[in-house]
């Protein structure tokens, strides 16, 4: 997966204000032509996603006699063994990926941050064993993980969004243990609690809202790697199940069969899932450079 | 120091027993098992005999804690072997494809990440940047099936669908495995040239480089000598903890190139419900994970006197 | 006066020549004298759970045990129409039906010896037979047992002595002798333990083997102590599991593979001689079928014209393009003609539903599922059930993209292997899209298996008592036109009940190099053809 390897993320003295809109947005391009490259490609996947009803030229799902007919004007990038047209798959794919990677990145870093938080505030007994847990989670590999999930569950939409989920939350909470367990010595937190005010308010009030950095930065950080670990599922059969069009499983089933025939059935998926999460991770990099100020300059 | 180390053993074996407890339920929870699974390539299920076969198996209801108890080091449930005589033969394949793949990742990223570092902000810089972080978006199954789709086009020539030992023939053994090697071990080389460039260009910003370059000394002796010393140490972190992400990518590679690998054996495993071999593999993957982890953790702390290992 | 022609007679001599080698190659069988040595790379289909054929029903157990074992009867792998008139003798040098067809009497070889040395004698036969039928004093019992219903008719085993076994029937039964020449019925040794056959296979064959690598590889050895003087021609076979197709593919054309182990379908048979011109494909028939189940138990499809619908949905013409890509054959419960001996004439299966013209026969389901209470306002919602393998799966997928056609709402589901079989058995499914093989291409398989009240793999719940009696009937008719008849009409009525409507049934291709000569292939079953004791290599 790409993602950053766990180095502490150090939280500034000064927390970072958003500024306007405008001049920032093009000194953001300006300063960094590769996020912002990246920034277009995530905006045309959620465009495909958004509009595919108005971009795809077929049903995707609809067979037809037409089968592997190579790239051309009625069929824009082919058709597979079913006749069903590749560009419509490849366009309502994007769906898929993004919902299924969006879905498990943010439920993923959700509880894994609720969890970090919690752990990170709390200390002691609590702590321990949270951070035993998710040591636990994290000892296997990912894919692993998510293989032996997958088929406890199932193979379905939801179960694939829940088995990625559960890789991602460890992550998130060693993230967001550490920017708490650095706010949480800020002399203006213990004034709070010596002024009386309640555990709860002073996390979610002061603590929360300065571990949003690092918390965006985790995420564009792992949705590359949710969009992956959906298509490395999906190829392996237990993942997204017919009659959804996934990237990843359009590949296992032309690499089987039709790889030499019809290499367009395998060129482009493959691209699609390839330029989705290249176009994340370039975000996510230029996010970081910006957010984090110890690694800017990278 | 050893009360350091004495804490973080008992810490990795508790996870790996909450691993492993982890693993056996959630296989458990799996539909079926091995008896639907007999039954399967048999075309039919007769319930009673079914049940009959659970009982036998030692697999029905209200005896799973006590394998669990045992270890269920027994044997495979689908070929009927102890579990280590069908997981002995296919280690050396998956280890020597993780080790010529962790080279290939070193050999590229390291390099890669010096220069992009040295010549931050130029065309090399942003050429090798964009080509490594191509390779970590790409599906590594996609690759792989890419470079055979290639091969088998221009040259009509794959390599050996039947494993190789080395001791055989090392020649064809390399022959075979080169090309999956470089097709994980591209993706890992990314990440690490990442890292290799970032360390490098904190490490080039110290104060004792700025004074070494004052000093008069030639930037590249700078550059080299004492940058790579000190980036040297998140590399190796970094190194520790590729086992990790290289699994994934041995799993779907081995399949492809049809290695007779542990990681390929494992899916199959997780399919066939053959609750022992998926126990003992997937705690063989997280051993060698922890203690790479560990390793990696301690030689960090040796190495760096600055990191306090109080945590 | 007319000058004599002495060339004359040779033409017709000729003309037979020409035509034998021009049929020659589509065979595989070339001309030539065989060549002794060498060893056969092969792929098969899968890896195989097990080398004991009696306790699986995968053709990758029979195509990598196969070269071990010996039956007592066995269908001549050069005939490619499987019938009585082709068997042929292996442990059994004799057989005669007696006391009205009810004692199938067969004399065995006397010279031939087990894998390790001890002699087979009737007892063997006895104990496997004994064994496979379940009888109350077997010598061991089979953990899984797939054709016991094969033997149900056989009242009694005996081995009077060691060369002759007898078989008592309740009831004559024709079939018997087919069965027993099955792929799935080889003879097992009665003095070693079954669970051996795991892994390990003791057998008569012309093969021994020589490595067993669970999951990736099964390695044969000649035997040299072979029955049969001068066979096999090879000197070993090793079977290769590759899981992905298209690397099976690329490992043909570069020559690692001699021959594709196992019948791949059309576009991948043209893909891998695309890149190989000098590759041999042989078409062939095969007794696979693709099935819908329809959950008879369950509404609405307890409803005649709900059932009726569905099937006239699927446009069979379609299911041959999109699916099949133009290679399989239409028919019904039986094979059809000309693989098969006792399918439905081709003009009665060109009136079955499915096979007219689309569009009328979509508006009619339509009016069918309306006359049923469904319609725009209410649609009938159906979930497909198949197995999440890709030859499954693509067939659904058409599958329901036809039924939306219609107006239902169709999705898909997918499942895993190790429950698909169970949930079928349990009738947890509303429709569901089957693919059947059965090992032999003969009537009391065929229905018995699939149609008959109650059997373990009439997964559809289909259940009548007409069609259960009328099935008994047939087993017991002796006249094959007789039989025939029966069986054409069981036949009828199945496809008027919408039993178990057939999309189509397969064909195969067989690709391998022009080296390989007597790759046998069978059109009317694809379990009967590897004993490969004759194959050989020209080089």
């Amino acid at each position: 997966m790409a993602t950053v390897p766990s180095i502490e993320i150090a939280i500034p003295e000064t927390l970072p204000r958003v500024r306007g809109r405008g001049p920032a947005f093009w000194r953001f391009v300006r300063k960094n032509p590769l996020g912002a490259a990246g920034g277009l490609l995530v905006v045309l996947l959620l465009g495909a996603a958004l509009f595919a009803d108005v971009l795809a030229t077929h049903n995707p799902i609809r067979t037809s006699s037409r089968v592997l007919v190579a790239p051309g004007a009625d069929f824009w990038l082919g058709t597979d063994n079913l006749g069903r047209d590749l560009w419509s798959r490849v366009v309502y794919g994007s769906r898929i990926s993004l919902t299924v990677g969006l879905a498990s990145t943010l439920l993923g870093a959700l509880v894994g941050g609720l969890i970090g938080l919690v752990s990170g505030y709390v200390g002691g007994w609590t702590d321990l064993v949270a951070q035993r847990l998710m040591d636990i989670m994290q000892a296997l590999p990912i894919l692993v993980l998510a293989l032996v999930l997958a088929a406890a569950l199932g193979p379905s939409l939801t179960n694939t969004v829940i088995a990625i989920s559960v890789v991602i939350a460890p992550r998130a909470a060693r993230v967001v243990r550490a920017s708490v367990l650095a706010i949480r010595e800020f002399v203006y937190v213990e004034s709070a609690r010596a002024l009386g005010v309640s555990h709860a308010r002073v996390a979610l009030r002061h603590i929360l809202p300065n571990t949003f950095g690092p918390f965006i930065v985790l995420v564009t950080a792992q949705l590359g790697g949710a969009i992956l670990a959906e298509a490395a599922l999906s190829f392996l059969g237990l993942g997204v199940p017919e009659p959804y069009p996934s990237w990843g499983r359009m590949l296992s089933i032309a690499a089987a069969e039709y790889a030499q025939k019809a290499p367009w059935l395998v060129i482009y998926p493959g691209l699609a899932i390839s330029l989705a999460v290249f176009g994340t991770n370039l975000l996510g990099d230029a996010l970081r450079d910006t957010l984090d100020p110890r690694l800017r300059g990278s | 120091m050893r009360t350091y180390v004495v804490k973080r053993l008992l810490i990795a074996g508790v996870t790996l027993l909450g691993m492993s407890l982890l693993l056996f339920v959630l296989m458990r929870l799996a539909p079926g098992n091995i008896t639907d699974i007999i039954f399967e390539s048999a075309g039919y299920v007769d319930e009673a005999d079914r049940l009959k076969l659970e009982v036998e198996l030692g697999i029905d209801r209200g005896r799973w804690l006590g394998d669990f108890v045992r270890g269920e080091l027994g044997k495979s449930y689908r070929y009927d072997l102890p579990a280590w005589e069908v997981i002995k033969p296919r280690l050396p394949v998956t280890l020597e494809l993780a080790v010529l793949a962790m080279g290939f990742s070193v050999l590229l990223g390291v390099p890669f990440g010096v220069i992009s570092a040295a010549r931050r902000g130029g065309l090399i810089d942003y050429v090798l940047r964009v080509v490594s972080l191509a390779g970590l978006s790409m599906p590594s199954f996609w690759l792989a099936m890419i470079v055979i789709l290639l091969l088998v086009r221009s040259m009509g020539w794959i390599p050996s669908m039947t494993y190789v030992s080395p001791f055989d023939d090392l020649r064809a053994n390399l022959a075979q495995f080169l090309l999956p090697a470089l097709a994980v071990g591209y993706r890992s080389s990314a990440l690490i040239m990442r890292i290799t460039r970032s360390t490098m260009l904190e490490v080039l910003r110290e104060d004792y480089i700025r004074t070494a370059w004052a000093k008069g000394q030639r930037g590249r002796q700078v550059v080299w000598r004492h940058a790579l010393k000190n980036a040297s140490l998140p590399v190796v972190t970094l190194i520790g903890i590729e086992f990790a992400f290289l699994i994934g990518g041995l799993i779907v590679t081995e399949t492809v190139f049809n290695l007779p690998g542990v990681a390929r054996y494992l899916v199959d495993a997780i399919q066939f419900r053959d609750y022992p071999i998926v126990q003992n593999l997937a705690m063989l993957i997280a051993v060698v994970v922890v203690f790479a982890n560990l390793t990696v953790d301690l030689l960090y702390t040796w190495l760096d006197p600055r990191i306090k290992y109080g945590a | 006066m007319t000058r004599p022609r002495p060339f004359l007679p040779l033409l017709p001599l000729t003309a037979v020549l020409v035509m034998l080698l021009a049929v020659a190659p589509a065979t595989g069988q070339g001309p030539g004298t065989p060549k002794h040595g060498g060893v056969l790379t092969a792929s098969p289909l899968s890896a195989t759970p097990s080398l004991s054929p009696h306790e699986e029903s995968t053709i990758a157990t029979v195509q990598q045990a196969s070269p071990c074992f010996n039956n007592l009867v066995y269908f001549d792998p050069t005939k490619r129409q499987e019938s009585a008139d082709t068997l042929i003798p292996e442990l059994a040098e004799k057989w005669s039906w007696q006391d009205g067809n009810r004692t199938l009497v067969f004399q065995l070889r006397r010279d031939v010896k087990w894998h390790d040395g001890k002699p087979f004698t009737a007892q063997d036969v006895k104990y496997t037979f004994d064994v496979v039928r379940g009888a109350p004093d077997a010598k061991a019992k089979l953990k899984v047992n797939p054709r016991k219903l094969w033997y149900e008719n056989v009242e009694a085993i005996e081995a009077p002595d060691a060369a002759t076994v007898v078989f008592r029937l309740k009831h004559p039964q024709p079939s018997l002798l087919l069965m027993l020449a099955s792929g799935y019925s080889p003879v097992y040794p009665a003095h070693v333990p079954l669970a051996e056959f795991k892994n390990r296979c003791v057998g008569t064959g012309p093969f021994k083997l020589k490595e067993n690598k669970p999951g990736e590889l099964v390695e044969y050895v000649r035997n040299p102590d072979y029955f049969v003087k001068g066979r096999p021609y090879l000197d070993g076979i090793k079977f290769v599991v590759i899981r992905d197709r298209s690397t099976q593919i690329a490992a043909l054309q570069s020559g690692q593979l001699d021959a594709a182990g196992s019948g791949w379908n059309k576009t991948n048979a043209e893909n891998a001689k695309g890149g190989a011109g000098k590759l041999v494909i042989v078409e062939a028939d095969s007794n696979v079928n693709d099935n819908v189940l329809v959950n008879f138990k369950r509404a609405p499809f307890t409803d005649v014209r709900v059932r009726r619908a569905i099937n006239l949905a699927l446009d069979r013409k379609a299911y041959l393009v999109g699916p099949r890509q133009g290679a399989a054959t239409f028919g019904g419960a039986l094979l059809p003609k000309p693989a098969g001996v006792w399918g439905l004439p081709a003009s009665e299966v060109a009136t079955l539903p499915g096979m007219g013209d689309p569009a009328k026969q979509k508006a009619e389901a339509r009016k069918l599922l309306a006359e049923a209470g469904f319609g725009p306002g209410k649609p009938l919602t159906i979930t497909v059930s198949t197995r999440a393998l890709a030859i499954y799966v693509d067939t659904a997928s058409w599958m329901v993209d036809q039924l939306q056609q219609i107006g239902v709402e169709a999705t898909l589901e997918q499942i895993e292997t190790g429950v698909w079989h169970p949930k079928m058995t349990r009738l947890e499914y509303q429709v569901a899209l089957n693919l059947t093989g059965t090992g032999i291409d003969d009537p009391d398989a065929q229905l018995f298996e699939n149609y008959r009240c109650g059997s373990q793999r009439n997964f559809s719940g289909y259940c009548s008592e007409t069609i259960d009696r009328l099935m008994v009937e047939q087993s017991q008719t002796l006249d094959p036109k007789k039989r025939l008849a029966l069986v054409n009409e069981i036949d009828r009525r199945l496809q008027a009940d919408g039993a178990r409507p057939i999309l189509g049934w397969a064909k195969q291709y067989y690709v391998h190099w022009p080296y390989v000569k007597g790759w046998a292939v069978h059109d009317n079953s694809i379990y009967n053809v590897s004993r490969r004791q004759d194959v050989w290599l020209d080089r």
